[in-house]
């Protein structure tokens, strides 16, 4: 295959881009941001891009929102009794805290943002292989939000994120409408999953085999599975519990014979492969973002990609870990023990593989290298603490205290919403053709992982110490801890909203980035940036691997 | 044109689950005791494969499509087998611990 | 017989073949979800059953058994109707496919109206969801009000999806009419007789845990 300069020599009618981030010189084709800029394009594209970049803007408004919640559950607990709101507004905080992040943010956040974005470039695709189902997922997606916002409106909910019976039952808080929200949300994962897998399934590109594929794909099929097969449960569960509450039909009330039990198991049968769900697609953006910076291919392809359907398939088997004390019998509770205790394994053969692949690599330390440092280490910590949790003897004193708060937020911030920044840095450069300012990325960083421990260790200890989740009121002794832990919490905001802000400077301003300011080898790399409508104009050859960096870098940008 | 010869998969597929149906139907009047309902749900297996193989073509389908039912139907069976296990292992309320008012039994769930 | 309206492929797939297996796979998949969905209400229903044995035969007992079995009987004819009239599309016969359709159409109404009816008798005697209704009054068994719940929530939500297969199969009739659906893209077809044939499935398992053990 001869290599072509970089410029595009024949076009015949060089037209200067409109698209917000391309240089100055003339671009063959437009690229998918310039194609058509009336709103009517943007809000009925077909476009897996644009809706990438839809989902995107969205997600970042439901990430603030729900941080907003966070922001004033923190401030109320700077005193042991009441601060800021009474003991029901804090109760509906809690709640709609938890139903925004989870449904509204964290599902979606890498899945239906990045993935959407590159994985039909990453698999060679033109696009998915439904994209007028993909627009379709975006606006159920907005619908259920909206619907989940609406509730809100009316005075939210009071149950918990986990809406158990019976008292979600009986609750006179907006529950019909907030759970219809969160189901219809649902059928948003399940049609993003169903259109990611069957588009790696049939749209690959020839010469890209399954053991070609970067590994974001590997992840992201796994979560696809994980959506498909858990969320239908939790549609149903949350379907009987709307007309419990809005129809008085009972199935879950222990007065008529109904057991609050079975529904835990039904809601947890998702609820607890979710979590891959949320931590799977930040574990691929782990693994393009290390082999891209430490300029190496991945110490073992094959356990990274296999781990991933193993983390898949072993998360389904582990959801009664959040029942130990609920009421289940002892049998289940030990089988679910032990099962819990599997799922490590899988994340530690990533986390040691990345590891590896970062060591003795020619290491750029970019900020998106900067948010896999702090991955590793707090999603270890934080693993750590679950493998403890697992435990039912530990878990009978831990159930329902900070400790279980702290563990899953060191995962769920500390792990994806870590990854999620550093894609959002590793990707910026190619969804809009601008860089980021590095030192500010750098700083942001750094706040944002200081901000968070200092958030979320005192937490462990808190919890250990006896502190209950869900309290308003809490024994003056933990307040000092209670404190600390705010203040942490505004040191992350900070990071984050000066995030915000550079990123939305840089749109405007930012330096013009090339096809490939990182030197990847990844196929969404070989094409320009911003990319044009079809991704590729002609079907590059994928003659190298997605992370052979033994090879030079080849010249020819398929734009 | 040719006339429309009926698909013969299909008509054979048609009457083997009707000759299941009244045999159900059949069954469902002989007391079987404990039996009956493994017994209905059997044949309600072997109807639901025919459809799957013969109506819905799976059996000449690919692997993938295979794998993906077969990932829902396991799945599934992990739910209900440790749903059940659940329900079916639960031990007996507690002794009453002394000083405290015994329980009123007509208020436990029987089982 | 081919189609009066030449058939593309979408801009984003090489052709027609590989066109039709992405749409067969993803209705496979979709119908993954459908499994698990009733699957979840399965699941209640059989741990409940685990947890009143005696509340839930007793509920069977009291069900409209004969009304019951005719719905199966006519859900097994929809589906061979159908599964012929794929056949027949797939050789060209558009006629004979769409009068199959049709008739599949009209057998998921027959099953609605019986349902209904059913519905009807339940009321008549008593039996409410959540265990409202006089009938409760005189049978106390606890474990009768969850067997009943279910059976209305799983019926329901049964004919909310016979309903949807009803509309998917008639959009589809109204393709093969207009002559926009034909040999080369019978898939389409295929991929709508697919659910239909789920519809099918969910109540053969449905049929004997309500009205038959």
């Amino acid at each position: 295959m001869s290599t072509t300069p970089l410029a595009p020599a024949a076009s015949p009618a060089p037209e200067a881009s409109h698209a917000p981030g391309a240089s100055p010189r003339p671009v063959a084709h437009p690229s998918y941001l310039g194609v058509d800029t009336t709103l009517r394009s943007w809000l009925l594209t077909t476009d897996h891009k644009r809706i990438g970049v839809l989902y995107l803007v969205t997600l970042l408004a439901t990430m603030a929102l729900g941080g907003f919640f966070a922001l004033a559950l923190r401030i109320e607990h700077l005193t042991p009794n009441a601060t800021i709101v009474s003991a029901m507004t804090y109760n509906r905080m809690f709640t709609l805290h938890g139903v925004i992040m989870v449904w509204l943010f964290l599902i979606p956040s890498i899945p239906s943002s990045f993935g959407n974005f590159v994985l039909p470039m990453m698999v060679g695709a033109k696009d998915v292989a439904f994209p007028r189902l993909n627009l379709l997922s975006y606006w159920i997606f907005v619908a259920g939000s909206i619907l989940v916002l609406l509730s809100t409106g009316i005075g939210g909910i009071d149950t918990g994120w986990t809406f158990y019976p019976p008292y979600s039952s009986i609750s006179a808080t907006a529950v019909p409408l907030a759970l219809l929200g969160v189901f219809i949300i649902g059928f948003s994962t399940i049609l993003t999953g169903l259109n990611f897998i069957v588009t790696t399934h049939t749209m690959r590109a020839k010469g890209v085999g399954w053991m070609r594929l970067p590994l974001f794909v590997w992840s992201i099929y796994a979560t696809s599975i994980i959506q498909v097969l858990a969320t239908p449960v939790l549609g149903m569960v949350l379907l009987f519990v709307v007309v419990d509450n809005g129809l008085g039909w009972g199935l879950f009330d222990p007065a008529r014979g109904g057991d609050p039990v079975l529904y835990q198991h039904l809601f947890w049968f998702y609820s607890h492969p979710a979590v891959y769900i949320m931590v799977l697609p930040g574990m691929g953006v782990v693994s393009e973002v290390v082999a891209s910076y430490a300029r190496k291919n991945p110490f073992s392809y094959k356990a990274i990609a296999y781990s991933s359907l193993g983390i898949a398939f072993v998360g389904f088997l582990t959801w009664g870990h959040h029942m130990f004390v609920a009421g289940m019998s002892k049998f289940d509770a030990g089988a679910f023990g032990v099962l819990s205790m599997l799922v490590a394994v899988f994340s530690a053969i990533k986390v040691f593989n990345w590891t590896w692949t970062l060591k003795r690599g020619a290491v750029a330390l970019k900020t998106p290298l900067l948010y896999i440092f702090a991955f590793l280490f707090l999603f270890v910590f934080g693993g750590m603490t679950g493998v403890a949790t697992a435990s039912m003897s530990l878990d009978v004193h831990w159930h329902d205290t900070y400790f279980i708060v702290a563990h899953f937020h060191f995962i769920m911030v500390g792990g994806t919403l870590t990854a999620f920044l550093a894609g959002l840095h590793y990707w910026f450069p190619k969804m809009c053709g601008r860089m980021y300012p590095e030192r500010l990325g750098m700083l942001s960083a750094a706040l944002v992982f200081a901000g968070f421990f200092v958030t979320f260790f005192p937490q462990f200890l808190l919890g250990n110490a006896g502190m209950p989740r869900r309290y308003f009121n809490y024994p003056p002794q933990f307040q000092v801890l209670h404190i600390v832990s705010t203040v942490g919490s505004w040191v992350l905001a900070a990071g984050l909203i000066l995030t915000a802000f550079y990123f939305l400077w840089s749109l405007r301003w930012g330096a013009p980035a090339g096809p490939n300011p990182w030197g990847s080898r990844s196929f969404e790399w070989r094409t320009a940036s911003p990319p044009p409508k079809h991704n590729f104009r002609r079907e590059p050859p994928f003659e190298i691997d997605p992370y052979d960096y033994t090879q030079p870098l080849p010249d020819e940008v398929y734009q | 044109m040719s006339s429309f010869a009926l698909p013969k998969t299909v008509v054979r597929t048609g009457l083997a689950l009707f000759e299941l149906w009244a045999a159900s139907f059949g069954l469902s009047y002989v007391h079987l005791g404990s039996a009956s309902l493994l017994v209905a749900l059997a044949i309600a297996a072997v109807k639901a494969a025919l459809v799957v193989m013969f109506f819905m073509e799976l059996l000449h389908e690919s692997l993938s499509m295979k794998l993906t039912l077969a990932a829902a139907g396991g799945l599934l069976a992990i739910l209900i087998g440790l749903m059940i296990a659940d329900a079916a292992t639960r031990e007996p309320p507690p002794l009453v611990p002394p000083g405290y008012p015994a329980p009123d039994v007509a208020k436990i769930p029987s089982r | 017989m081919s189609s009066s309206i030449p058939i593309r492929p979408a801009e984003h797939f090489e052709n027609l073949e590989r066109q039709a297996h992405a749409a067969r796979l993803g209705m496979w998949v979709f119908l993954a979800t459908e499994v698990l969905l009733f699957g979840a209400a399965f699941a209640l229903f059989a741990t409940y059953q685990v947890q009143f044995p005696h509340a839930f035969k007793l509920g069977v007992e009291h069900n409209t058994k004969v009304l019951g079995s005719l719905n199966t009987g006519v859900l097994l004819l929809s589906s061979t109707l159908v599964a012929t009239g794929v056949h027949a599309l797939r050789a060209g016969h558009r006629k004979v496919a769409s009068w199959l359709v049709t008739a599949t159409i009209g057998l998921g109404l027959v099953f609605l109206v019986i349902k209904g009816i059913e519905y009807g008798k339940h009321f008549d005697e008593g039996i409410y969801p959540g265990g409202a209704g006089h009938w409760f009054a005189e049978h106390h068994d606890r474990g009768l009000a969850e067997f009943w719940t279910l059976y209305f929530g799983m019926t329901a939500l049964h004919a909310i999806h016979v309903t949807i297969g009803a509309c998917v199969l008639g959009a589809l009739l109204s393709s093969i009419l207009r002559g926009r659906l034909g040999q080369e893209n019978a898939h389409r077809l295929e991929v709508g007789a697919i659910y239909w044939h789920l519809v099918d499935v969910i109540w053969i398992f449905l049929w004997p845990l309500f009205y038959l053990a």
